[in-house]
């Protein structure tokens, strides 16, 4: 009875999950008389893959590109300067205690809602030159996911024995290389697993990518998957074949995700 | 000046409490010394001091004739063995024990020699390929034994290496480690807080508490002629009897060995009664009540006495260790 209702409360989670990735497959896949049929087609209609070229005829490869290079760019430049700071947060006694404070501080950029930040964002974009510029939003995003990689991978540091990394010291080993060697190596699962979860930040973000991104030229896929909504119609069938063509990557992303999170965050991968 | 290690005066405060205060002590080139006390009293500290895994406030540490206070700790040529162990757990034993030879760049083909023969030396070719995780304790001690000794340095520190193994292996492995350092010849500073093991191992012991030596001698003079009372009781099990003399400034010590007991009235002991009676197999021991003091004696194997039984004991007059109250040092035979 017990089992019964866990899988009927699963079931209907899994319902409502998944319910609206269905419609956007099923209308990626229906020809635009189906689309609109009363009652709606649930089940059975004619596939089509007519909404898959009309997507990739505009300017939709030119936008996918755009956000692997965005994503890409901005999780390796967030983890090249987060990674060190965390390192430096979790080993290094600060005068006065100052590493609480210092941490507080990098988290606390994320307490605000992040729509207030775009103004003076803009404006200053507006004067480095760097709107509409896939460079000026790659600095945006690392920004913003600086803060996430800092205290995550702080927190994996914090759960190396200290004590290997002083047998690496005396074994003759430098400060970096202890990092680099020894330390990385046994919090390779965080790593991977922080590195998704900027992917994914940045891979989905539409918010700052709208406002900052006005020419097509560094448009993400997000905003340009929206931008298929104008003035006079809107394209049903492409902007849901592009909306699956997008979360395909998420969807490989949160599956590595998956596997390194249960590991990342149970520590017996780090104790010998 | 010297070869071997030497510290001058070295004292290390965490704030404002001194972990180490003030510890001047020097070992030989090739002497094993044993720095034997209380958990808490700043052994691991000093240790680390040396190390260079932590900055001494006052003080100069000297390796093989150098000032080596201010260097890092890469760049003072000692190895270390951790309690814990501290194998690399990413990489295989022979990674692990070849490690410091990869960071000094030496070529592969020798450095795979070494890993050999220094494997060979402790009993774990079998075990070259695994990862730490898959060895048991033991076998962990040895492999970081075998990173410890492979590059030859000039010193090699460490702190409690037995004590997260069982009893027989700890005993086992002590024998080891002896005749190990014994070979190798390198001078050796090594942490417990287990008098057995001092005893054992050391050629000098320096027996601390609070931070400060207590005494730094041979175990048989640490034994036998204990500095004061504080090394007095700490070393040697069952400990040595204290007994404040109430007629004078004097506290008296006597080991439960020196202890002579009587079921019979001798002239000039002193009558007790049985406490409680120990049986340890290869020997008894009794504890004694005669009026307020409580004396602890060995007695053969085998002796049996009953609860209460009335006994007659003395000390042994040539045994009997003599200490200022007031300053618990020990007073001229
Ligand atoms: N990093 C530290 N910060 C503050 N206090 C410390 C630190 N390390 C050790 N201590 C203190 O110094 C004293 C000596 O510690 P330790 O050297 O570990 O003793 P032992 O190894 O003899 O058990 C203890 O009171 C301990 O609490
Ligand atoms: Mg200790």
């Amino acid at each position: 009875m017990k089992t019964a209702l866990k899988y009927a409360a699963a079931g209907a989670a899994l319902l409502i999950a998944i319910a609206p990735v269905y419609w956007l497959v099923t209308i990626s896949l229906k020809r635009e008389i189906d689309q609109f049929a009363y009652p709606p087609a649930w089940f059975v209609f004619e596939p089509t893959l007519e909404h898959y070229s009309d997507a990739f005829r505009g300017s939709f490869t030119a936008f996918f590109l755009n956000s692997v290079t965005l994503a890409t760019g901005s999780t390796i430049a967030a983890l090249l300067v987060g990674v060190p700071a965390a390192y430096g947060l979790a080993r290094f006694d600060w005068p006065r205690n100052w590493n609480e404070n210092i941490a507080g501080w990098i988290l606390s950029t994320r307490m605000l809602p992040p729509i207030v930040t775009i103004v003076p964002l803009f404006l200053m974009l507006r004067e480095a030159r760097l709107l509409n510029s896939l460079v000026g939003l790659t600095i945006v995003y690392t920004a913003f996911n600086l803060p996430f990689v800092v205290w995550m991978m702080r927190g994996f540091f914090d759960e190396v024995p200290r004590e290997i990394e002083e047998a690496a010291m005396l074994d003759g080993e430098t400060a970096v290389g202890v990092l680099l060697r020894i330390v990385l190596p046994l919090v390779k699962p965080g790593l991977a697993a922080t590195a998704v979860f900027c992917l994914i930040v940045a891979w989905n973000e539409f918010l700052f990518a709208l406002i900052l991104t006005q020419t097509e030229s560094a448009m993400t896929l997000p905003v340009g998957i929206a931008s298929r909504v104008t003035q006079y119609e809107i394209k049903w069938g492409a902007m849901s074949a592009a909306g699956v063509v997008a979360m395909l990557p998420v969807l490989i992303f949160a599956s590595v995700a998956q596997r390194y999170l249960v590991r990342g965050l149970s520590l017996g991968a780090v104790k010998g | 000046m010297s070869d071997g290690l030497e510290l001058d005066r070295i004292t290390k405060r965490f704030g404002t409490r001194e972990a180490v205060s003030g510890v001047s002590l020097a070992a030989k080139d090739g002497e094993f010394i044993v720095l034997l006390g209380p958990s808490g009293c700043g052994k691991s500290t000093l240790l680390r001091t040396i190390a260079g895994l932590e900055a001494p406030d006052e003080g100069v540490i000297r390796l093989a004739g150098r000032d080596i206070t201010h260097r890092e700790a890469r760049d003072r040529d000692i190895a270390m063995v951790f309690q814990s162990y501290a194998l690399y757990p990413h990489m295989s034993i022979a990674e692990n024990i070849g490690y410091p030879l990869k960071v000094r760049k030496r070529g592969q083909p020798e450095i795979a020699r070494e890993v050999e023969h220094v494997a060979a030396r402790l009993g774990l070719t079998s075990l070259l390929k695994n990862l730490p995780r898959q060895l048991s304790g033991g076998e962990r001690q040895r492999v970081a034994l075998a990173r410890a000794i492979i590059r030859r340095p000039k010193a090699f520190l460490m702190d409690e290496p037995l004590s997260n193994l069982d009893a027989r292996l700890r005993v086992e492995m002590r024998a080891e480690l002896k005749h190990l350092q014994h070979e190798l010849r390198i001078v050796t500073l090594y942490v417990t807080h287990d008098q057995a093991e001092a005893m054992t191992l050391a050629h000098r012991i320096a027996v601390m508490r609070d931070g400060r030596v207590q005494q730094y001698d041979t175990p048989s003079n640490v034994y036998h002629r204990p500095a004061n009372t504080f090394v007095a009781g700490f070393v040697g099990s069952p400990s040595m009897n204290l007994i404040e003399d109430p007629g004078s400034n004097v506290t008296l010590g006597i080991r439960p060995e020196d202890v002579e007991l009587s079921r019979t009235e001798q002239s000039g002991w002193t009558q007790a009664r049985v406490y409680v009676t120990e049986e340890m197999g290869n020997e008894t021991l009794v504890v004694l009540n005669a009026g307020a003091m409580r004396v602890t004696a060995r007695a053969g194997a085998g002796s049996l006495f009953d609860f209460d039984a009335p006994v007659w004991f003395r000390f042994r007059p040539d045994k009997i260790h003599r200490f200022d109250r007031g300053s618990s040092l020990r007073l001229p035979d």
